[in-house]
C-alpha cells in the first residue's frame, strides 16, 4: 500500500525527544537508593528510544511509593486510588486505543487491595504494560507486611514476624486464563530492566512485569543475596525472549534456554525455590485482546448513540395511526 | 450445453416448398432443443440480488439458495426426501411467478408461494406442509429482490452490484470520518474546559445536572476552579483550523449518515451518483470538484491534527496550493464513483464517444453499455446510434485505453463473472462493462437467457475481464477463462437424435456463429433448409468449411443443423454472407485467445529466444563471479555484517580496552551500564558524578571532588559499581584511612 498524503506530510515533522522531554518539573521524591529510580529511568529511556510523543503516553498508578511515578513522567498521568490503577487504565485504553498505556503499582497496591482487578486485567488482555514494583513491603505507610513479604518479616503489622508464606505474583499471573505476557527482572540490572520493558511494550496484549525492587529504607539488604551472588539469578534466554550481551553473560553464568511459549516450564520456573528466574517467562501474542474484540464497527458518535437509543425506545413506542418511526437511509 | 436431445418426428417431413418456408421462420439451432422449456430447469435465474450490510456475494441464484437450505435441513435418504420434494415444488412455484413477471423480495415471494401451496394442499396454516416450508425458510440467511432474465436484467444487476459496493464504501468512509470527528471534538472539548466560560457558575451548574437541595455553591466552586485552571490554551489558529475541518467533514454530501440518520433530520441531501449519460456524469463531476478537493484536504488535515503533527509553517503552503491535479487515485477511491447506464441503439452515439473519453481521462466513472444486438444489420446501413456488428468489440476497444477495468459478459454469465463485476466496481479508476442482454428484437421465440448463453458459446460475445491493477503484464491482467472449451475455435457438443427410422443416433457438432445466426430473422434469407430426404454428398458441416481456405475451388454447400417448432431436425445450408461473418467472429476470438496466451506461436518464439539469452547470461555471470571471488579480495574487503571479521574486530576492541584499563587503573571509574540512577552519588557531588544520556552515572570530572567523596560514594552505592581509584591529591587529609576503606572497591 502506498503512504497516504497525511502520512507523507506527517513525516516532514521530525521529532527528536530526549530523556529530558519525559522528565517532569518535579524531581523524584523517593529515598536515595530506592529501586523506583531505576524503573523510572528505564521507562524514560524506552519512551525516548520509541520516540513516544508525551501527549500519546499515559502512566496510571494506584497508591504507594511506586505509584508516585506518574508525577515524575512528563506525560499524561493518573495517580488513582489504592488498588484501582488497572480499571482506570482499561477505561483509558478502550476509549483511546491510540495511547500508550503504562501501569505502575506496588505489591500492596496490586496484590492486596487491587488483587481482583489484577486477575481480570490479565484475563481481559488489553494492550498495555504493567509494572509491579515489588519491594515486599508497604513502603509509603512505613513498613507493614504485604502479601509478598517473606514469612517471618518483622514489620509494624507483624511485630513477631509474618505468619504466612508469601504470595507468588508470577505463578498467580501464569495461572489466569488468557495470560499473554509474564516477565521478571530486578531493578539493579538496568540493561535487563530496559530489555524486558521493551519486550513488554512491543508485546500485543497485557504485559505483566514483576520487578524486584529494592527499598533501602525499610528493607535494607533484603535482596543483597541476589545482588551480590549472580548465581542466585537464573537467566532465561531465548531468541524470542532475552538475549544476554557477552558482558552480562560472563557475570550471570546460571542460564537456561527457555521458550516463552512453554507455559508449563514457565509455571515451574515461577516457583523455583533457591533461585530467582529473570527474563521472559511467558509470551504469547496470539491471545485475543478484549479491546480488539470489543472494537465497534462504527465509532460511537453522539449521533449514533442517540439514534440507537431512539430505536430502542421506538420498539416500545405507540404511534398515532398513520405514523411510524422514522426509517433509516444510507 | 453438454448434451442435446432431439427427437425428430418419425415421419419423413414433406418436401413441398410451403413447408420449408414455414420451417424457416421458426428456425433455431439444433443444440437449443433441450433448453427450450427453460421454466422447468434450475439455472442462474431467478437470481437473488442479495441485500445487507456486508455482502461478499451480491448475486446468488435462487436454486443455489434452496440447495444450501436443503443441505442444512433435509437429511439424506428417504427421511429428507419428502421435505426436499416439497421445497423444490415451492421453488418451482417461485420460478413460475418470476417467469410471469413477479418481482418481489425473496422473503415475500417465499411467503406468497408457500401460502398458495399450503392452500392447494388442503392443509391449514401451521399444518405440516406450512411447518416444513417454514423450517426450510429458517435455514436461509439472505434476502433480496428476485429477478428473471430479461432485457432489464443487466441494468438491474449492475445497479445492484454498484449499490452493494456503495454500502461497503459508505461503511469505510463513516468509520474513518466519524472517528476523526470524535477525536477533533475531543481536542476542542479539552481546550474548552480550560476556558472562562466552562468555569462560569452557570456552566458548572449545568454540568452537574439536578441539584435539588441547592447545596452546592457554584460561584464558590467557580472561584476555586479559576485559580487552579491550567493556562495552556490551544493556539487560536489551531482551534480555527480544527473548527473548519470539522465543519467540512460534518457537512459533506458524499455519503449519508447511515444508521445515525435520526440525529441528522436536516442533513444535506447526498449527491446522487447514478446517471443516464456521461455528459450528466461529467457535469456533476465538475460541479462537485471543489467540494471533493475541500473534503480531501480537510480529511488529511484532520488526520494530522489528531496526531498533533500539523505544523503551519510546513503544511499551510502545501494545502493552500492543493488542487485537482494533486488528487491521488486513493483519495478519489475513498469517495463514490459515478455509474452511467447506456444502451446501444437507445443512447445517442455522441454519448458513447463521450463514455470512452471519460474512461480515457481516468475519472472515477463506471460505464455500463448494454447491448441487445450483436450480429448487426446484414448489409452496411447508416448507423442509428449503434455500432451494429461492432457491438461485440466495445469492450476490446476499452481495453486499449489501458487504465480502465473492463468486463464483458452476457447476462447468462453475470453470476459466474460476479467476482469481476465486484472488482471492477471496487477498482479505484474507471471501469467499463459491456453486457449482452440476449433480448434481440429480430429473434423470436428464444428466451433472452438462451440467446445470451449462445452468444458466449458461439464466441460472438466471449466473457472476459481486464484488470489494470492486477499486474504489469497481460497474463495477470487479462482473463478469458470463463469461456467454454477455451482452446478450441468452436465448442464441441454431442447431439442426440432419432433418425427417420426411430433409432437413436449421436453426432459431434460444433456450435458456430452460423448456428447462432439461424435464430435471427434477418439472416433467414441467407439460409435454406434441406430436409433429411434431400441431403447430398456435396454438403459439409459449416465449421469444416470455415477451416478450409477461402480460395478453395471445390465448391461445397456448408450446412448447420437446425430444428423447427416441432423439434424436427434439418440441415440448413448457409450463404457466403454468414460465412464471412463467422470468419470475422473467429478472427476476433483468435485475437482474444492470443491475448490470453493461448495458441500463441509468437509468444512461444519469444520464450525460446529468452531462454537462449538467459543461458548465455548464466555462462557470462559464472565466468565473472569466479573472477570476483579471488582469495585476497575476500580477505581485505569483507562484506559488511560478515560474521568472521566482526568477531575479530571485537577481540581487538576488548584487547585495547583492557590495555587502557591498566593505564587508567589509578583513575576513579564507574561501571556505568550497571548504574540504577538512584542519585546517591550525585547527592554527594554532582560535578564529580554526572549522568550520561541514559541517565546513568559516570565520573564527569575526577578533579571536581575529593578522594573522601569518592570513597563515601563507593560505600553508599547500592550496587557497588563506583571504583575510587588512587588519590589524586597527595595532600588530602586522612588519606591512609581512606585508602584502607577504598580497598574493597579497587
Ligand atoms: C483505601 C486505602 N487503604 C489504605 C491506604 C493506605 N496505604 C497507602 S499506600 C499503602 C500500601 C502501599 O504499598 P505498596 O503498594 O507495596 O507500595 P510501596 O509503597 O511499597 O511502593 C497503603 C495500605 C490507602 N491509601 N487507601
Ligand atoms: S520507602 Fe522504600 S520504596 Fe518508598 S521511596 Fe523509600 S526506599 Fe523507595
Ligand atoms: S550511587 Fe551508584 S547506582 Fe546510584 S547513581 Fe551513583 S553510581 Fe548509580
Ligand atoms: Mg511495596
Amino acid at each position: 500500500m502506498t503512504a497516504s498524503m497525511s502520512q507523507c506530510l506527517m513525516q516532514m515533522v521530525h521529532t527528536d525527544y530526549q530523556i529530558s522531554d519525559y522528565q517532569s518539573a518535579i524531581t523524584p521524591r523517593w529515598c536515595t537508593g530506592c529501586g523506583d529510580n531505576a524503573i523510572l529511568t528505564a521507562m524514560q529511556r524506552l519512551c525516548r528510544d520509541e520516540q513516544l510523543p508525551p501527549e500519546k503516553t499515559v502512566c496510571v498508578s494506584g497508591i504507594g511509593c511506586a505509584s508516585r511515578l506518574p508525577h515524575y513522567m512528563n506525560a499524561y498521568g493518573f495517580h488513582g486510588i489504592h488498588g484501582r490503577a488497572l480499571p482506570i487504565a482499561e477505561g483509558i485504553k478502550i476509549r483511546r486505543p491510540d495511547l500508550h498505556v503504562f501501569v505502575t503499582t506496588g505489591d500492596g497496591d496490586c496484590c492486596s487491595i487491587g488483587a481482583a482487578h489484577w486477575l481480570h486485567a490479565v484475563r481481559y488482555n488489553m494492550n498495555m504494560t504493567m509494572l509491579l514494583h515489588d519491594n515486599n513491603v508497604y513502603g509509603l505507610t512505613k513498613k507493614q507486611a504485604s502479601p509478598t513479604s517473606p514469612k517471618g518479616l518483622k514489620s509494624n503489622t507483624t511485630p513477631f514476624g509474618a505468619t504466612l508464606n508469601p504470595l507468588n505474583p508470577l505463578s498467580v499471573t501464569l495461572g489466569i486464563a488468557n495470560v499473554s505476557f509474564v516477565a521478571q527482572v530486578p531493578d539493579w540490572i538496568p540493561e535487563l530492566l530496559y530489555d524486558v520493558l521493551s519486550k513488554a511494550y512491543h508485546h500485543k496484549g497485557f504485559s505483566f512485569i514483576r520487578i524486584l525492587q529494592r527499598c533501602p529504607n525499610f528493607m535494607n539488604h533484603h535482596f543483597d543475596a541476589a545482588v551480590q551472588d549472580p548465581l542466585r539469578i537464573r537467566m532465561l534466554t531465548h531468541s524470542n525472549g532475552l538475549r544476554l550481551k557477552p558482558e552480562l553473560s560472563r557475570i550471570y553464568k546460571n542460564q537456561e534456554t527457555h521458550d516463552p511459549l512453554d507455559l508449563h516450564r514457565a509455571q515451574a520456573l515461577a516457583v523455583l525455590d533457591e533461585e530467582i528466574p529473570v527474563g521472559v517467562l511467558y509470551s504469547n501474542p496470539d491471545v485475543p485482546c478484549y479491546d480488539e474484540l470489543r472494537k465497534g464497527k462504527r465509532p460511537n458518535t453522539p449521533q449514533l448513540v442517540e439514534t440507537v437509543l431512539n430505536e430502542e425506545f421506538d420498539k416500545v413506542g405507540i404511534w398515532p395511526e398513520g405514523q411510524q418511526a422514522a426509517s433509516n437511509g444510507e | 450445453m453438454q448434451v442435446a436431445q432431439i427427437i425428430t418426428d418419425p415421419q419423413v417431413p414433406g418436401s413441398d416448398a410451403s413447408a420449408g418456408a414455414a420451417a424457416l421462420t421458426a428456425l433455431r439451432p439444433a443444440l437449443f432443443a433441450r433448453y427450450m422449456a427453460l421454466d422447468t430447469l434450475r439455472y442462474d435465474y431467478p437470481l437473488v440480488l442479495v441485500e445487507g450490510e456486508e455482502v461478499q456475494k451480491p448475486l446468488i441464484p435462487l436454486s443455489q439458495i434452496v440447495d444450501e437450505a436443503l443441505r442444512l435441513v433435509a437429511p439424506l435418504g428417504p427421511d429428507g426426501e419428502e421435505l426436499r420434494q416439497q421445497v423444490l415444488r415451492l421453488e418451482q412455484r417461485m420460478r413460475d411467478k418470476v417467469a410471469k413477471g413477479t418481482e418481489e423480495k425473496l422473503s415475500e415471494l417465499w411467503r406468497i408461494s408457500s401460502a398458495e401451496l399450503v392452500a392447494e394442499s388442503g392443509q391449514s396454516t401451521f399444518g405440516p406442509l406450512d411447518e416444513t416450508l417454514e423450517r426450510a425458510w429458517g435455514a436461509i440467511t439472505v434476502d433480496g429482490r428476485v429477478i428473471g432474465c430479461s432485457e432489464a436484467t443487466p441494468r438491474k444487476v449492475l445497479a445492484h452490484v454498484w449499490q452493494a459496493m456503495h454500502h461497503m464504501r459508505a461503511r469505510k468512509f463513516r468509520y474513518k470520518v466519524d472517528r476523526l470527528v470524535l477525536k477533533l471534538n475531543d481536542i476542542l472539548k479539552s481546550d474548552h474546559i480550560k476556558s472562562d466560560e466552562a468555569h462560569s457558575p452557570g456552566a458548572l451548574a449545568q454540568s452537574m445536572g439536578l441539584d435539588g437541595d441547592k447545596s452546592i455553591d457554584f460561584s464558590a466552586l467557580s472561584n476555586i476552579l479559576h485559580r487552579v485552571r491550567p493556562e495552556d490554551r490551544l493556539p487560536a489558529d489551531r482551534v480555527a483550523r480544527i473548527r473548519h475541518v470539522l465543519q467540512v467533514l460534518q457537512t459533506q454530501a458524499f455519503f449519508g449518515p447511515g444508521r445515525a440518520t435520526f440525529s441528522y433530520p436536516d442533513k444535506a441531501v447526498c449527491y446522487s451518483y447514478v446517471f443516464q449519460s456521461c455528459t450528466e456524469a461529467l457535469d456533476a463531476y465538475r460541479d462537485r470538484l471543489p467540494s471533493v478537493i475541500e473534503f480531501t484536504k480537510a480529511l488529511a488535515i484532520a488526520e494530522m491534527e489528531v496526531e498533533n503533527k500539523y505544523v503551519p509553517e510546513l503544511h499551510d503552503a502545501i494545502f493552500e496550493s492543493f488542487d485537482e491535479s494533486d488528487l491521488t487515485e486513493e483519495q478519489m477511491a475513498f469517495l463514490p464513483p459515478a455509474v452511467v447506464f447506456l444502451r446501444d441503439g437507445v443512447t445517442e452515439s455522441v454519448e458513447l464517444a463521450r463514455a470512452y473519453e471519460a474512461l480515457a481521462c481516468g475519472l472515477p466513472i463506471k460505464v455500463m453499455i448494454q447491448v441487445d444486438d450483436i450480429l448487426g444489420p446484414t448489409s452496411p446501413e447508416p448507423p442509428r446510434n449503434s455500432f451494429g456488428a461492432g457491438n461485440a468489440r466495445l469492450a476490446s476497444m476499452a481495453m486499449g485505453i489501458n487504465n480502465a477495468f473492463v468486463v464483458q459478459c452476457s447476462s447468462a454469465h453475470m453470476v459466474r463473472m460476479q467476482g469481476d463485476l465486484v472488482a471492477a466496481m471496487q477498482y479505484g479508476g474507471p471501469a467499463m462493462f459491456s453486457i449482452y442482454s440476449g433480448a434481440t428484437k429480430t429473434v423470436a421465440g428464444v428466451p433472452a437467457y438462451i440467446l445470451a448463453a449462445a452468444a458466449t458459446e458461439c464466441r460472438m460475445f466471449p466473457n472476459f475481464s481486464y484488470d489494470p491493477s492486477a499486474g504489469n503484464d497481460l497474463a495477470s491482467r487479462f482473463d478469458l477463462s470463463a469461456n467454454p472449451q477455451l482452446e478450441r475455435d468452436w465448442p464441441e457438443h454431442t447431439l442426440l437424435f432419432e433418425d427417420t427410422s426411430g433409432r437413436r443416433q449421436q453426432e459431434t457438432v460444433r456450435f458456430t456463429l452460423g448456428d447462432f445466426a439461424l435464430a435471427d430473422a434477418r439472416y433467414h434469407r441467407f439460409c435454406q433448409t434441406v430436409e433429411a430426404g434431400s441431403w447430398s454428398g456435396d454438403m459439409v458441416p459449416f465449421d469444416e468449411q470455415l477451416k478450409a481456405s477461402s480460395s478453395a475451388t471445390d465448391i461445397k454447400r456448408a450446412f448447420v443443423l437446425g430444428i423447427d417448432r416441432q423439434n424436427q431436425m434439418m440441415r440448413v445450408v448457409v450463404d457466403d454472407k454468414i460465412t464471412v461473418a463467422a470468419r470475422r467472429c473467429n478472427d476476433a476470438w483468435t485475437q482474444l485467445q492470443e491475448l490470453a496466451g493461448i495458441n500463441n506461436s509468437h509468444v512461444l518464439a519469444k520464450l525460446a529466444e529468452e531462454r537462449r539469452k538467459r543461458e548465455a547470461l548464466v555462462v557470462e555471470l559464472s565466468t565473472e563471479s569466479s573472477l570476483t571471488q579471488s582469495p585476497d579480495e575476500a580477505k581485505t574487503e569483507p562484506a559488511p555484517g560478515a560474521p568472521v571479521p566482526k568477531t575479530e574486530a571485537k577481540a581487538v576492541e576488548e584487547e585495547s580496552d583492557s590495555a587502557v584499563a591498566e593505564v587508567l587503573d589509578d583513575m576513579p571509574w564507574i561501571e556505568t551500564s550497571r548504574c540504577t540512577t538512584c542519585n546517591e552519588c550525585r547527592q554527594i557531588n554532582d560535578r564529580l558524578f554526572g549522568y550520561n544520556e541514559n541517565m546513568q552515572a559516570f565520573i564527569a570530572d575526577p578533579d571536581a571532588g575529593t578522594y573522601r567523596q569518592l570513597v563515601d560514594a563507593a560505600e553508599g552505592c547500592q550496587v557497588s559499581i563506583i571504583h575510587p581509584g588512587k588519590p589524586r591529591n597527595p595532600n588530602e587529609p586522612d588519606l591512609e584511612d581512606l585508602m584502607e576503606r577504598a580497598k574493597p572497591f579497587l
